[in-house]
């Protein structure tokens, strides 16, 4: 493809996000009028004061929080398949959402297993911060096994393992807990964008925007690991460098969106393959904006899904990003020459 | 006399595992030099890979030196490395999607920004790589759309497009077809002498590299690495030392591998060309030496035997079979 028509494909994503953003904050259970958001939001006319509340204190750091998890999770994880050279791999394959999972559930758990009693009332600071000590706790070890480890295939060996270690304690914690403590758990690990406030969604854009910047500085040598780590290493780039700044990046971005909105499943591992079929690139100059414009719009999609316009309830945003983007990583491994477009 | 691009003095080199030492190769001396093309031959699992690895830089030696440019390559960084020396590899990943112009420009990693950005030099050396190559149509293709031989020489030119005053290639044309296998060695040649580069490869085709090389390198076990211009190794007989067993030899006068049980009683008369094949299909076919004389006749072909004639040779070995 060439490089104006791939700057053009960038700028019509740019559009369709600005459109899903305003379609997100438009449906819910109330529904309010794309006119009305714009001119509510740049003049302040709201027809109710109760739409008001509702878009600038639900829906927007809602429809924000999308934003910021999709490009973080599609980036983390098209950092993963570039660097493991594995299409399979996604932002979790290090076992961060699990290490997320396990700094909750000790939290929930075993907070009401000692009779603490923390019911529904449970702040969401507390989680944030348990999530991020869980996912920070799993990176330092996972960081301390790749300092002795040379090859990388191993490394993602030990993070899926990990990650099963991890998930079975969280199993075993969650055996010994009572039924309220364990709905809460089951609650946060199907993902959630809402409930948060402006406070936390802006502590969140500052850390996303930090683990933007290492993927920023190894545009280049991902671009050059695409022959693989000894072509890499060859054409100067050093992969032990890069393996630090992937962990790094991967490590902030996925394990403070699972510490914020719960584990988010498969939009990290199936936008940077969107991407790379709707921008026939390999070039991660494209595909590293592509990724992240795509995963926020498919996110934000997924979000209005699952708000069941026009009804009170929601689905757990796990369970719709799962059952869109299950089919889509089966249609791609069905593809005939998948292989050998990745 | 100008100063030699790698050298290796009294090398030796070995993979530790645990407590365990293994060495490959021991006390090695050779010279690379530019504007050569320089073959490396020898059997598999002599150590030729590990060889090529301590020249990257990827695996320290245990004795001896080892200068790239007259600096020892544990001292170079990786991109100081990189700027020198250039590698076509054995590794088979390709990403489909990617077109041949970008698989070049890649070699240009290590001169760009951090962006990766082609500055006005990068794309010159960019196109000077597809013409030497002459892949310049093929810029725009992808590369799960060309052919095993063009991919090939996508990835020579990659190496060229780098920049660096020494190439390196493993075996790169194992899995090629017969033309391809000319095509490429020839334009290592070209490349070497026409960029004044120091070419090093590492291939198995004995036949195809004494027409190309300037210099061979034989490497096998328990000897140390000899080299010399591949025509000197040939007339010393030095180049035996590539098939050390008791059933093959280099065969001088056609410049090929023969089984060293071929002998030279037949009594065949005819054209000097159709009695070397004649007698090579008999051989082949492992028919007993006969003692009669064997006459070939050109135009039409028929071969005369005992007062028989065969039209072709296969009436004529399998008579004699069942002789």
């Amino acid at each position: 493809m060439k490089k104006n028509s791939s700057t053009t494909y960038l700028l019509v994503a740019l559009i369709l996000l600005i459109f899903s953003f305003l379609i997100n904050v438009s449906l819910g259970s109330v529904s309010i009028s794309i006119p009305e958001i714009v001119s509510g939001m740049f003049s302040g006319n709201w027809t109710k004061s109760s739409h008001e509340q509702i878009i600038l204190n639900y829906r927007l750091p809602k429809a924000i929080l999308a934003i910021l998890a999709g490009v973080g999770l599609s980036i983390s994880g098209l950092q993963m398949q570039t660097f493991f050279r594995n299409p399979l791999a996604g932002p979790f394959v290090l076992g961060i959402s699990s290490g997320s999972g396990l700094g909750v559930a000790i939290l929930i758990l075993a907070s009401s297993a000692l009779g603490l009693g923390m019911g529904s009332g449970i702040n969401p600071w507390a989680t944030v911060i348990a999530g991020t000590l869980g996912a920070g706790l799993v990176l330092v070890i996972v960081s301390l096994v790749a300092w002795r480890i040379k090859d990388s295939m191993t490394l993602l060996i030990v993070g899926l393992m990990f990650g099963s270690a991890v998930s079975a304690v969280i199993s075993v914690l969650s055996y010994f807990s009572g039924a309220e403590a364990l709905k809460i758990f089951t609650v946060w690990s199907m993902g959630s964008l809402g409930g948060l406030v402006w406070e936390q969604v802006s502590v969140l854009t500052f850390i996303i925007l930090l683990g933007i910047i290492p993927m920023v500085l190894s545009i280049k040598s991902y671009n050059a690991m695409l022959l693989g780590e000894s072509y890499a290493r060859s054409m100067g780039i050093n992969p032990t460098r890069l393996r630090w700044l992937m962990i790094l990046s991967t490590g902030i971005l996925a394990g403070s969106i699972t510490a914020f909105c719960g584990p988010i499943a498969f939009i990290g591992i199936a936008v940077p393959h969107l991407a790379r079929m709707v921008w026939k690139s390999v070039d991660h100059r494209i595909l590293f904006p592509a990724s992240a414009v795509l995963g926020a719009i498919l996110l934000l999609i997924c979000d209005a899904i699952g708000q069941i316009p026009g009804s009170a309830q929601t689905l757990p945003i796990n369970a719709v990003t799962s059952l869109i983007g299950a089919p889509i990583v089966i249609s791609l491994v069905l593809k005939k020459n998948f292989s050998k477009e990745f | 006399m100008k100063n030699p691009s790698i050298i290796g003095r009294n090398l030796t080199l070995g993979y530790q595992k645990g407590k365990l030492l293994k060495e490959v190769v021991e006390s090695l001396d050779f010279e690379l030099y530019a504007g050569e093309l320089t073959c490396l031959l020898g059997p598999n699992g002599v150590g030729k890979s590990t060889l090529i690895k301590a020249i990257l830089g990827q695996l320290p030696p245990w004795n001896g030196e080892l200068l790239i440019d007259q600096k020892e390559v544990s001292t170079l960084s990786i991109s100081e490395l990189a700027k020198t020396l250039a590698v076509v590899l054995t590794d088979p990943v390709f990403p489909g999607n990617m077109t041949v112009g970008q698989l070049v420009a890649l070699g240009r990693v290590v001169h760009t920004d951090w962006t990766g950005r082609l500055g006005k030099d990068d794309k010159i050396a960019v196109k000077n790589a597809l013409s030497l190559t002459k892949i310049g149509y093929l810029e725009n293709e992808r590369l799960s759309e060309i052919s095993d031989g063009q991919r090939q020489k996508a990835m020579i030119a990659r190496a060229l497009a780098q920049d660096s005053g020494i190439l390196i290639l493993d075996e790169p044309t194992a899995h090629l077809d017969l033309v391809n296998r000319y095509e490429i060695m020839h334009l290592l040649r070209e490349i070497s002498h026409k960029e004044n580069k120091a070419v090093l490869v590492v291939t198995h085709d004995l036949e195809i590299a004494i027409e190309t090389a300037d210099q061979f390198w034989i490497l096998n076990c328990g000897i140390p690495l000899i080299s010399g211009i591949p025509e000197e190794l040939v007339i010393s007989g030095k180049i035996n030392h590539l098939l050390p067993g008791e059933k093959f030899h280099f065969d001088v006068d056609k410049g090929r591998i023969k089984k060293k049980s071929e002998k030279d009683n037949w009594k065949i008369i005819g054209d000097p060309v159709y009695r070397y094949w004649v007698k090579k299909a008999l051989e082949k076919a492992e028919v007993n030496l006969q003692e009669s004389q064997i006459q070939v006749n050109q135009s039409p072909f028929s071969v005369e035997f005992e007062g028989k004639s065969f039209a072709t040779l296969r009436d004529f070995i399998s008579f004699l079979i069942k002789k």
